[in-house]
């Protein structure tokens, strides 16, 4: 490979990149758009559950279940209501996530110790915090019901014995969803870049005719793939080191591990992210398509198929073997091992190493396919 | 004026569907879309990973491990002995929590005394360890409440023996029912994937007319056009009205897609999401305009639709629930056709909702549609003098 | 540095055929191009010209036949071909958001043209194009006829000594056109050889050699001068008359009369012997009460030759 050829294509790139103010700021806000909304916006963290009492009851056990809901963080008492119609205006509303229906015999039937029912009532549409506020609901009926017994157990003489969890939190105490998405935002933004610019260069330059003109010149096609390659890795790196600093700085994501090795394995990985970019782009001779698959490729795997948000162990044994050919996935075991772990080399090599090879393997098909002939 | 109506619109499906390659990139993508969104994304956890560590070794331990086993929400991972080998199980990411009986726990429960079990959380992802939390929760209070009665029972058959007289046996207890209404199977599938019918309608139909009008503005057939007798407004027309019949395609096979595959349910009226989708299209159509009016070249148009998009469909109550915002992004996304349009879809699909229920949504998006409609039409006109 | 620097042809064709489908772009086509020509390569849209520029380039591969440029087969050493070449393309290829000497400096480097010696190409080819003081304006904002030069600049960097121009003077002024032709001349006595393809006729008239392309086949090779002769001496008169339609009907199909074809504003008439057909014409003419303005004997342009070859072509094909 011929150095001067390969410098000779690089700066050309980047003259296109810089002369080209547009893209160049939409490239570079992206991470900070994504930030802002993956790190401020947007939680999974579940509490402030809009509820609503129906108290058919009225009495002081009542009262007493109906402050333990009120005491807790997870849910905010919206309204107390007398029939069950208010409850399901609020549901079809989505005013309402969860109604605590105490029946009338409540207070009797404790007095007789007997069992009674409390009926929780949820919106199960978005399953995930239903799934959570049902598990926090019953929590905290299963508390009061165990209040009961003690004074009971008491008189009888027994000091009861209960079981309770222990709940350790590692790596991550406060469960911060932000600590757990902002370290995979530099994954996912990575993609973008690359399937953004990386896809459309080199159709590009078919589109303009230029390509032809390259092809008659001594350049080789590996040489071609390099030097566009370096030019964006410069766009990319800088993308990458803003996400870590806003990250780190802002967001104040723990980064427990060695920077040094952030830094390098997700240059590795950058390198194997444009080099798919081109690659796609040689495919094509027009940017739009171009564009679609390099969407379809590049970032609609690194967003979904991750374990970004999504955790892969839950998917469908299909979907997970799909998942083994992303090198997103194991990029993002890297940067949450660094940054929520400090995890280092001895742990991770595999990954990194699947990563090299990955990088290498895509540019190898890249630099075949702009091995092209005009027609 | 027709004519020229007609001959534009035709030149542009032409265009569009010549090259075999274009024709699937516009259906495949969406359906390759659909398959793995509807399958990958789920945020339910069904099969939460477990390690057991047993440092008691008793009939009462082993008796918790066969709830945790019971329960049918646990995968056991593995048995670590130590905790070095605890530790490595944690840092690999291959548990997601390990469950650790200390020495003495049988003891301790034999002898009436309050004991704990050790739920260590992988915190990573903070949603699972949550869901994961209360779900091992809820095995040791089950166990807890059984050896409680245990000793009731085993207390009482001692205290019928004494000399006071039968004591009741039972004891009070509050269990709760639940009742899930829509998804009663909370399967986040049915929540996912009317969310994903939008994105992609959104998607397509926002990068598809910015990039196809930038287009012509970069080969440079765009001023061939203007030299034509053809007005701006056939232009637009002409230029816009193949990716409303290609969003409104995406959608019937999405739909499709939806329900013969993922069996999500479908309880709602047909032509009122037929017609909301062509009132939501108002809007991306337009801001597709918008965006071809700020782009020289299709690569910034698409740099500018990837910009926008992501903001605009991750705050449109998505994935992440609006109510889980700040108050101040809460606020924001009353601005966001895409989560009316979500709000639709969702309501439709689950709900069964009518026009009752969502004539707020729909007139909201009418007005968003018109205004960013009009004002890109505007500067459509503006850019072509 | 060229395999064989001193004998053999810069180029040399044997039996190219490219097909496309059923379609034939180059059919059977043989030539050598001697170091140091001028050749031209002339015919209409579609003809096959650029296809087989595309071949000699290493651009497209052939579907049978062989091809080598300064020596070097085109199919088995492209990379070798491509160090000796330089290429223009149709369209002038040029990088719009780079400035002219960006442009340049980017094509010296990919050529090879090593750091030491860049400068001084750099700054002959802004004087040769007439580039000095537009060194920094961008390239897009050039003209058609600038952006030539320029296209020419490029490709010459690395001083190959075999240059491809595809069409180089399209779309470009007639002034722009003769100050380009200039600049090749001065190439050819620099050594270089020019293979140039075109569609305008009269430019053909500046190449050392031609050959005529019609359907993917050659039609005609030679020096202008031999193809005019071909056509016979003193065989073509030019006639203006009062009616140019008209006289073509009327003269069309007379037995003096080989070929009638309309020429701008008159009737350009291929003749057996013009003593006996100049005074028939009169008579024609004048039975026909069309007025005659002049008549009389012209040397052939290249246009007419290659008309009255498509023509022939045409008759013995029907």
């Amino acid at each position: 490979m011929n150095y001067r050829r390969t410098k000779a294509i690089a700066r050309k790139e980047m003259l296109h990149i810089l002369r080209d103010p547009r893209s160049l700021t939409a490239a570079l806000m992206q991470p900070l758009v994504m930030l802002l909304i993956f790190g401020w916006a947007l939680s999974l963290d579940v509490d402030r559950i809009p509820t609503f009492v129906y108290d058919m009851s009225q009495t002081p056990e009542s009262r007493e279940l109906i402050r333990g809901f009120r005491g807790s963080r997870y849910f905010a008492i919206q309204e107390e209501v007398h029939a069950y119609r208010p409850i399901d205006q609020a549901i079809d509303k989505r005013a309402c996530l969860l109604a605590v229906v105490i029946p009338e015999d409540f207070a009797k039937n404790i007095g007789l110790k007997q069992p009674t029912r409390v009926q929780l009532l949820l919106d199960g549409s978005d399953s995930n915090t239903a799934a959570i506020a049902q598990g926090y609901a019953e929590a905290v009926v299963a508390a009061y019901s165990q209040q009961l017994q003690v004074p009971i157990q008491t008189q009888s003489g027994n000091i009861p014995a209960t079981v309770n969890a222990d709940v350790r939190v590692w790596y991550n105490p406060d469960l911060l969803s932000s600590n757990f998405i902002v370290p995979g935002l530099v994954v996912v933004i990575v993609m973008i870049i690359a399937a953004n610019l990386g896809s459309l260069t080199v159709a590009r330059e078919w589109e303009n005719g230029t390509m032809e003109q390259l092809l008659s010149t001594p350049a080789r096609p590996a040489e071609l793939a390099l030097g566009k390659l370096s030019a964006y890795f410069v766009v990319g790196a800088a993308d990458m080191l803003i996400a870590l600093i806003v990250g780190v700085f802002i967001f104040h994501v723990p980064l427990k591990g060695s920077v040094t090795l952030l830094l390098v394995s997700s240059s590795i990985f950058l390198f194997g992210a444009l080099g798919l970019g081109i690659m796609v782009s040689a495919m094509f001779r027009s940017q739009l398509m171009a564009y679609q698959m390099g969407t379809l490729i590049s970032f609609l795997p690194a967003f979904l198929l991750s374990g970004f948000i999504y955790s892969i162990g839950n998917m469908p044994r299909v979907i997970q073997i799909v998942s083994l050919f992303v090198p997103a996935r194991y990029f993002m075991e890297v940067a949450r091992g660094i940054f929520l772990k400090g995890l280092g080399v001895e742990l991770l090599w595999f990954n990194l190493l699947l990563l090299i090879v990955y990088a290498g393997i895509v540019f190898y098909f890249a630099a075949r396919k702009l091995r092209q002939k005009v027609a | 004026m027709k004519q020229r109506l007609r001959r534009i619109i035709r030149k542009e499906f032409i265009q569009a569907l010549r090259d075999p390659r274009m024709r699937s990139m516009l259906f495949l993508p969406p359906l390759i879309q659909l398959m793995i969104f509807g399958y990958a994304a789920s945020l339910d956890v069904d099969n939460a990973k477990i390690a057991w560590m047993d440092q008691d070794h008793t009939p009462e331990s082993r008796d918790l491990l066969s709830e945790f086993q019971g329960s049918g929400r646990f995968i056991l991972a593995g048995f670590p002995n130590n905790e070095r080998a605890m530790q490595t199980m944690m840092d690999r990411g291959q548990v997601d929590a390990v469950i650790r009986v200390l020495p003495g726990f049988a003891r301790d429960v034999k002898r009436g005394r309050t004991t704990s079990v050790q739920v260590l959380l992988d915190g990573t992802n903070s949603n699972t360890a949550s869901i994961v939390s209360g779900f091992a929760g809820q095995c040791i209070a089950r166990y807890s409440n059984r050896s409680m009665q245990g000793q009731q029972k085993a207390k009482l058959v001692s205290a019928t023996e004494s000399a006071e007289g039968p004591v009741t046996m039972a004891a009070p207890q509050v269990a709760s029912s639940t009742r899930v209404w829509f998804n009663p199977d909370l399967r986040s599938r049915n929540y996912f994937i009317p969310g994903v019918v939008v994105n992609i309608i959104t998607l397509v139909t926002l990068s598809l007319t910015a990039m196809a009008i930038v287009r012509e503005k970069e080969i440079g057939t765009m001023e061939q056009l203007m030299v034509t007798p053809i007005r701006p407004s056939e232009l637009i027309i002409g230029k816009t009205l193949p990716f409303v019949v290609v969003g409104v395609w995406d959608m019937l096979l999405v739909m499709a897609a939806a329900l013969l595959v993922f069996h999500v349910p479908f309880r709602g009226n047909f032509w009122l999401l037929f017609g909301t989708t062509l009132l939501f299209l108002l809007t991306t159509l337009g801001a597709g305009l918008f965006i071809s009016t700020v782009s020289k070249t299709q690569q910034q148009a698409m740099m500018a639709t990837s910009l926008f998009f992501q903001p605009f469909f991750m705050l449109s109550g998505f994935t992440f629930p609006i109510r889980n915002m700040p108050q101040l992004a809460q606020w924001l996304t009353w601005l966001n056709p895409v989560r009316y349009f979500m709000e639709i879809v969702r309501g439709v699909f689950l709900q069964g909702a009518g026009i009752q229920a969502l004539w707020p949504q729909m007139v909201a998006l009418a007005i968003f549609g018109v205004t960013i409609l009009w004002l890109s039409v505007q500067r459509f006109h503006k850019q072509l003098e | 540095m060229l395999a064989n620097s001193q004998s053999g042809p810069a180029v040399h064709i044997d039996k190219l055929v490219k097909k496309f489908g059923d379609f034939v772009a180059v059919d059977n086509v043989s030539i050598d191009v001697s170091q140091g020509e001028i050749f031209g390569f002339l015919g209409p849209n579609g003809a096959g010209k650029s296809t087989t520029i595309r071949i000699l380039c290493g651009l497209l591969p052939p579907t049978s036949g062989r091809a080598t440029v300064g020596g070097f087969d085109v199919e088995t050493r492209p990379e070798d071909v491509k160090h000796n070449i330089g290429y223009m393309s149709q369209k002038f290829s040029l990088y719009d958001d780079l400035t002219v000497e960006e442009n340049i400096e980017f094509f010296g480097g990919v050529y090879g043209v090593s750091d030491a010696k860049l400068p001084a190409r750099r700054d002959y080819v802004l004087e040769m194009a007439g580039l000095e003081d537009k060194r920094r304006a961008m390239t897009r904002t050039l003209s058609g006829g600038w952006k030539q030069r320029l296209a020419l600049g490029c490709a010459i960097l690395h001083q190959p000594p075999i240059l491809f121009l595809d069409e180089p003077t399209s779309g470009v002024d007639p002034i722009a056109r003769r100050g380009f032709w200039r600049l090749i001349y001065d190439l050819s006595d620099a050594g270089h050889t020019v293979f140039v393809t075109t569609h305008y006729m009269d430019e053909a008239e500046y190449c050392h050699r031609v050959a005529l392309m019609y359907g993917g086949r050659v039609i005609a090779l030679g020096s202008p001068e031999e193809l005019k002769k071909s056509l016979g001496e003193g065989n073509l008169l030019n006639l203006d008359s009062s009616d140019v339609r008209g006289s073509l009907s009327v003269l069309e199909g007379k037995p003096e009369i080989l070929e009638a074809a309309v020429f701008g504003a008159g009737l350009h008439l291929k003749v057996r012997d013009p003593g006996i057909a100049i005074p028939r014409i009169y008579e024609y003419l004048k039975q026909a009460g069309i007025h005659v303005l002049t008549l009389d004997s012209i040397t052939p342009s290249m246009e007419d030759v290659f008309v009255s070859l498509i023509e022939q072509e045409e008759k013995a094909a029907a």
